[in-house]
């Protein structure tokens, strides 16, 4: 693989973001994710890879409490973000939400404008003092997304009424626009063209500065190109988790290998 | 022969047809069914559908216009009658109808043999009491000018009839033979029976909108009829509705307006209770009730639609109205006496409010069950409660809906007629306090019909002006719904 050149990029040991313990989520009877351990670094993209089915949206989930919605998931184990447990009794899921932004699998826009989409988030959180603030950082946002040069002049048109990659982007904008301390992010450029992948790319990059983002991808290059670190999920277990570059050269398990040369998948 | 008959030989002729048609495909092909257009089923279908349905056109429109043609015959006969004075000659006219009818069922009881019927006599025999006897009832005695009105239909009735079964008998063999003889390999069968349920499809839909028609028409000619005895101006404008009845004589007041009044008033008062509480137990049960809780509490609104109108008119009369008296009447609770009955507005109002309310929440649950889960998800997944999620993604998406939902309630409302009946008074009148008694036009509409209502009065055609207007309103308010629900759709979709 060409992309692997990446692997040089050192990776700094920034301090534990969040921590997963025991991990264990059922749908009914379903055991979709079996004891999984992770630790995900602040200011780091971490990569979640495995075939599809194999529970990586479901373990995403998971660290915003987005399972909570679903009245069929129980969550089981321990997970700590700042060292604080989420599914504890005190924690409010909507602060935490707040604070661990996510993409949708899907493109889910609301049936608003564009700008009242993006602006959506700063609106509930009181972000913005005033109107001109909140332009401000619609237009960041849109931005950052790669979406403002299309959108610029049809802020007040449906977002429904975008493209289906252009909704993914506005959905990337959206979650940017809360300013969330943690970025989850489901398989963001499954739609996208390869110049506009390679935008969202640079924007992950960008918010590594200030954030910790996780991002589920199909792409190995994707994977390789942007992420630090990569966890490979395989039938609900979390099977390796290493440094990108040693997963994808030199991976301990011959699941990893095979998945990851195209055997299995 | 009875129409019984005639329609089990066409069936039996379309049988004989399709089974003739299909045999006929298959021979034609050789014995090879592959060889065919269409399946072999098709080609008896073809036949089979062409001995039946001219047949049966021809038949119903027959059955439709014979009594028109009868009628205007025996016309000239009743020479008694002002041609030009409708009322009474459509009176006759039934007159006559019923006794033809009562002598040929005399005849098919054996009360009478044909032979006597024939020269039956009015001055001789007692008619009246002889049909009677087999179970027709007549208004008066019947003189000898229908009698020989009745004789006459009698014999005309009889030769249209004949002259009916033998033409859609030949009408149906010519179709199915025509049908049958156009039966070959190459014959595309199965095109000729998709056209065939097309047009039965069609055929049910302009049913439905033949009738509405109809009903439109009704009330358009009898409004008509009203504008020229009362004028229009008065009706529309009017604000009193006073009318006298025939026996009390002087002129009558129809003004629509306290009626109308009533009516919004009502409507209004029942839809403050219904849309809120409606609307909130549904996002209760679509958004937060546990499957569970849902299970149990969905149908038990639901039961609410089941009650029967006049059972709440009785809940309003008997239970809501005195409980409203001891708080705003004389001697009240509140010490307030705004309220002089049991009936009023506000009585009718909120138990028709009641009586709405699992329109709108059924209707909304359903509404806003059916916004996507990932809408709901994308909210929450950005630090939004459920409330907030709600009011600005939920109720937004499924807002055409829920308004739909809440102007069928309210035409509902406006067409409610025994709760009003019950609850709300009888009493034309225009006031602001809505612990009057006050009336609607439907209650009203009743209550000009009912009794011996002479159908060309104004005080009885005003009913027709009363319901046209109603269609009116309800039209106007169901268009403005679809205009509604399409400017949503076009921002949303
Ligand atoms: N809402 C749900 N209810 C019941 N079962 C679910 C639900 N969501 C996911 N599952 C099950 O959990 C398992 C993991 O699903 P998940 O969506 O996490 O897979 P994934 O790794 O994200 O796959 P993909 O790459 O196709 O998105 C699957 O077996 C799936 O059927
Ligand atoms: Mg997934």
């Amino acid at each position: 693989m060409d992309d692997l050149r990446l692997i040089e990029r050192a990776v700094d040991m920034n301090e534990t973001k969040i921590s997963a313990n025991g991990v264990q989520v059922y749908y009914g009877d379903n055991h979709a994710i079996k004891d999984v351990n992770v630790e995900i670094a602040d200011k780091t993209v971490t990569a979640f890879i495995g075939p599809s089915g194999c529970g990586k949206s479901t373990f995403l989930r998971c660290l915003n409490r987005m399972n909570d919605t679903i009245s069929v998931a129980r969550v089981e184990g321990d997970i700590r973000i700042d060292g604080e447990d989420i599914y504890d009794k005190r924690v409010d899921p909507v602060q935490l939400r707040a604070k661990v932004g996510m993409v949708f699998q899907k493109p889910n826009p609301f049936p608003k404008s564009i700008y009242d989409n993006v602006a959506y988030g700063p609106k509930i959180h009181g972000l913005a003092r005033n109107k001109a603030e909140l332009d401000e950082i619609v237009e960041r946002a849109l931005r950052r997304a790669a979406l403002w040069n299309e959108a610029k002049d049809r802020l007040q048109e449906p977002g429904t009424g975008l493209s289906g990659g252009q909704q993914q982007r506005l959905c990337i904008a959206r979650a940017v626009a809360t300013e969330p301390e943690v970025l989850l992010m489901d398989e963001p450029c499954s739609a996208l063209d390869p110049i506009a992948t390679a935008q969202v790319e640079e924007l992950i990059d960008e918010l590594r500065q200030s954030y910790s983002v996780v991002i589920v991808t199909h792409s190995m290059q994707q994977a390789a190109r942007v992420s630090q670190m990569t966890a490979f999920f395989h039938l609900g277990n979390l099977v390796e988790y290493d440094e990108t570059g040693t997963i994808f050269t030199n991976p301990s398990d011959p699941r990893t290998e095979s998945y990851i040369s195209g055997r299995i998948g | 022969m009875a129409l019984s008959w005639l329609f089990g030989l066409l069936v039996l002729i379309a049988v004989a047809g399709f089974f003739a048609g299909r045999s006929k495909s298959v021979a034609s092909a050789g014995g090879d069914a592959r060889g065919l257009h269409s399946r072999p089923n098709y080609y008896g279908w073809h036949v089979a559908l062409n001995a039946l349905v001219p047949a049966l056109l021809l038949l119903v429109l027959w059955l439709l216009i014979q009594p028109f043609v009868l009628n205007r015959a025996v016309m000239p006969m009743l020479s008694s009658v002002d041609v030009n004075d409708r009322g009474t000659m459509s009176l006759v006219l039934s007159d006559v109808r019923r006794v033809a009818e009562g002598i040929d069922i005399a005849i098919t009881e054996g009360a009478i043999s044909p032979d006597e019927a024939r020269d039956i006599q009015a001055d001789v025999m007692d008619v009246r009491a002889r049909l009677a006897e087999v179970g027709v009832a007549l208004g008066s005695d019947v003189s000898i000018e229908t009698l020989s009105a009745a004789q006459r239909y009698r014999a005309l009735a009889y030769t249209g009839t004949s002259v009916m079964t033998i033409l859609v008998l030949i009408v149906s063999l010519v179709g199915g033979v025509i049908a049958y003889r156009l039966v070959r390999p190459d014959f595309r069968s199965r095109n000729v029976v998709e056209f065939g349920v097309r047009m039965l499809l069609l055929s049910a839909a302009s049913i439905a909108i033949l009738t509405t028609v109809g009903i439109v028409l009704s009330l358009v000619f009898n409004t008509v009829e009203f504008f020229r005895l009362y004028p229009a101006t008065d009706f529309f404008f009017g604000l009193n509705w006073a009318p006298s009845f025939s026996g009390r004589g002087g002129a009558s007041e129809l003004g629509i307006l306290p009626l109308l009044w009533g009516t919004l008033y009502i409507s209004v008062v029942a839809l403050a209770v219904a849309v809120p509480i409606g609307l909130f137990s549904a996002i209760y049960l679509s958004e937060y009730a546990t499957k569970r809780v849902r299970s149990i509490v969905k149908p038990m609104i639901e039961v609410l639609a089941g009650i029967p109108t006049i059972v709440y008119g009785l809940f309003a009369l008997l239970t809501v109205g005195p409980v409203l008296v001891s708080a705003f009447g004389e001697g009240g609770v509140l010490g307030v006496s705004w309220m002089g009955g049991g009936t009023a507005v506000m009585t009718a109002g909120l138990v028709m409010g009641i009586m709405l309310i699992p329109f709108v929440s059924s209707l909304s649950d359903d509404i806003i069950n059916a916004v996507p889960q990932s809408m709901r998800d994308g909210s929450l997944g950005l630090g939004a409660t459920r409330s907030e999620t709600v009011r600005q993604v939920v109720l937004p998406a499924a807002l055409p809906g829920i308004v739909g939902a809440i102007l069928l309630a309210a035409s509902r409302a406006i067409g409610e007629t025994m709760i009003v009946v019950l609850g709300a008074g009888a009493a034309a009148r225009l006031s602001m306090n809505p612990f009057d008694a006050m009336t609607t036009i439907t209650a009203k509409i009743v209550s000009q019909l009912t009794g011996d209502a002479d159908f060309s009065s104004p005080e009885a055609l005003v009913a027709f002006s009363l319901g046209m207007t109603l269609f009116v309103i309800t039209l106007g308010l169901n268009v403005f719904a679809l205009w509604i629900v399409r400017r949503y759709r076009e921002q949303y979709e």
